[in-house]
């Protein structure tokens, strides 16, 4: 066990490591500048900036002291908010992103998972059709037209909710709700399929030929068994729903995570777009661990060190 | 004498999107408490789908049409869901072909054994504990205590069926369905297993079906024999009777495609010429008329089961006293 997580932490810092210097030199590689702009700025001036925020030494040495910090937890300061470090950024974004991303996580798997079950258990009949049809929906509709369909009709039209920020907790719905409802459908839908291919196999007639009580068969030997294909989603799912989407962000006006990046970007804020990259590929792959912790829990079958098929 | 399992004129179809497949076409058929009674036939002739039609077990799509199956007296067919759950993995047991996919992967097969000892009898944990111990100890799994933590895919096949043996007899049945209990097993280990049954039905009392594909099974391990084809019993008897003299020419069909049966040593059927019958639309008289070397006009009516001799009936015309003999091909009656 204890060889196994350091496996995996020593692959998770090659990872990490082949990230960052891919994002490092695609970034650089981009034409143009932090400090260029349309704005004429003094050519004394630029260089006084560029010399402050070591642009003006060669790349490599860049690179070097940029690493150095990445590893000993600085992201360096932000090049656009004079006095603020990129750390402080990403901790004034986390609660709220976190917040909205974990009861999306929440919902996504408390209401996508029950209707999966009730659709496969009801297959071919009213609520299974009612069921996949929203959730077909719910694929098939991009989030950010969810959200301003939501918003036109439960903020501004019902005034049941506010139209932007979190400050009252009915803030939270109207995101939370856009945020996880592709991924609940999705998980509707898995769920769904998988329980009805786990319900055909050899072992759960055994099940029934044992005699066993219908809510045994389905939880203790259905559910168990058609949650590991989903375990394999639920991982990059929560990654993507606790790091944000900055689309959501920007459309309820929250003050996220996903909207540093977004402005970071456009200002080509160097090391505000490096450290949210490396941030977000650090939950995503601490996602993936407890996603294989998770296997081995569920299924005996395999070993440490070695990957579901 | 009352038998243990009574089945009478059982129908049963497979209702898909391409029509309505006729697996099962008025099975009839008795099991005598303790006795053994094997079912052959090709695949597809509906061996499978007669058992699972009894324990209501039937996939999806799968439907009693008709018929009875009286289990002591009560027809499983008309018991309410509930009692019929009792009465499965209790007096009734099951074992399954594949012993690689019949048991749940992510249980314990000890856990597997005591769910089904807690389901059916009102003792503890511990005690359910205790029983699991007793019955891999029974069916000679070697360090039943430790094995009982362990997960099927620590185990070889036939160890796996040993596991399933022992959750089937848990409650010690009064019936036991075995269905091709050995076929996914290598040779040596096919007789272990049947050995074993057989050892356990002298010690249990406990009736058993067997079905299986292999005569040589059905010589050595069972009493009766009941041989099917296109959904239909075509010939049912002693299985001394049958094979001193079978009077069907399906069963004759079988019996001559087996190269030597005094030292068989588990040889599978070789098939008889032709195909068997599809069963979207089955032939309106006996279903193995189109393949049968001795079928005649008459053929295409549908038989009555006549006697043959002492112990032993077959679904053929050629055994009615008005047929004619000696045999012409495509003969009028
Ligand atoms: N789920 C199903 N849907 C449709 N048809 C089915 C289904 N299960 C069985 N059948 C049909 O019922 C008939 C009898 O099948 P059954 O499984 O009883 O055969 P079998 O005698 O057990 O054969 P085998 O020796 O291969 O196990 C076959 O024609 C088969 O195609
Ligand atoms: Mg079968």
């Amino acid at each position: 066990m204890i060889a196994y997580l350091a496996q995996r932490l020593a692959l998770m810092l090659a990872t990490l490591f082949a990230i960052i210097t891919l994002t490092f030199f695609l970034m650089h590689a981009v034409p143009g500048g932090p400090f260029v702009s349309d704005k004429m700025m003094a050519p004394e001036i630029a260089a006084a900036i560029n010399a402050k925020f070591h642009l003006d030494e060669p790349l490599w040495q860049q690179y070097l002291a940029y690493l150095g910090g990445v590893f000993t937890f600085d992201l360096g300061p932000s090049f656009k908010y004079p006095g603020m470090s990129v750390n402080q950024m990403i901790a004034s974004g986390l609660p709220t992103t976190a917040k909205v991303g974990l009861l999306a996580l929440l919902s996504v798997i408390a209401l996508g998972v029950p209707l999966g079950v009730v659709a496969a258990l009801n297959r071919n009949r009213w609520p299974d059709t009612a069921v996949m049809a929203i959730a077909t929906i719910g694929v098939a509709i991009p989030s950010y037209v969810i959200a301003t369909l939501a918003l036109y009709v439960f903020a501004m039209r019902l005034k049941l909710v506010p139209t932007f920020g979190i400050d009252d907790w009915r803030g939270y719905f109207l995101p939370v709700f856009a945020l996880s409802g592709f991924w609940l459908s999705y998980v509707a839908r898995l769920t769904r399929s998988s329980l009805i291919e786990t319900m055909l196999t050899d072992y759960m007639t055994t099940a029934r030929a044992k005699g066993l009580r219908p809510g045994q068969i389905l939880f203790k030997h259905g559910l168990r068994n058609s949650l590991i294909p989903l375990v394999t989603v639920i991982g990059p799912v929560a990654a993507n729903l606790l790091t944000g989407s900055f689309v959501i962000e920007q459309i309820f006006a929250l003050p996220g995570i996903g909207r540093h990046f977004v402005l970071a970007i456009t200002n080509r804020d160097y090391t505000a777009i490096m450290g949210i990259t490396i941030f977000y590929a650090v939950v995503l792959m601490v996602m993936i661990l407890l996603v294989d912790l998770a296997y081995l829990a569920l299924d005996p079958r395999i070993k440490f060190g070695a990957r579901h098929p | 004498m009352t038998a243990l399992l009574d089945v009478d004129g059982l129908t049963t179809s497979f209702f898909t999107r391409r029509g309505e497949v006729k697996s099962v076409r008025g099975v009839s058929f008795r099991v005598a408490a303790g006795e053994t009674l094997g079912i052959v036939g090709e695949s597809g002739s509906g061996k499978s789908v007669t058992c699972m039609s009894i324990l209501r077990l039937l996939k999806t799509g799968g439907k009693v049409v008709s018929g009875r199956a009286l289990f002591e007296g009560r027809d499983l067919l008309a018991l309410d869901e509930d009692e019929m759950s009792d009465l499965r993995g209790n007096a009734i047991g099951m074992i399954f072909q594949d012993p690689m996919t019949s048991l749940n992967p992510t249980l314990t097969v000890g856990e597997q054994v005591i769910e089904t000892i807690i389901r059916h009898r009102p003792v503890s944990r511990a005690a359910a504990r205790q029983r699991a111990i007793e019955l891999f100890d029974m069916v000679r799994i070697p360090s039943p205590e430790a094995r009982l933590r362990a997960y099927p895919h620590e185990f070889s096949g036939g160890m796996r069926q040993r596991v399933m043996i022992a959750i089937a007899l848990a409650c010690e049945p009064k019936l036991l369905i075995a269905d091709e209990p050995t076929t996914a097993l290598d040779v040596t280990i096919q007789r272990q297993i049947l050995v074993l049954l057989k050892e356990l039905q002298a010690k249990l009392g406990m009736a058993i079906i067997l079905i299986t594909h292999d005569l040589g099974i059905i010589v050595e391990f069972t009493d009766r024999m009941l041989v099917m084809y296109g959904g239909q019993v075509m010939e049912e008897g002693l299985v001394t009777a049958v094979f001193r003299q079978p009077a069907h020419p399906y069963t004759r069909g079988l019996i001559a495609a087996i190269p030597n049966i005094a030292d068989d040593n588990g040889q599978r059927l070789r098939p008889i010429p032709g195909s068997p019958p599809d069963m979207h639309d089955p032939p309106p008289g006996c279903p193995f008329a189109p393949r049968c070397p001795e079928a005649m006009l008459q053929c295409r009516v549908p038989a009555p089961m006549i006697q043959a001799a002492i112990g032993q009936s077959s679904r053929c015309w050629r055994l009615h006293p008005d047929a004619p003999r000696p045999v012409e091909q495509d003969g009028r009656p």
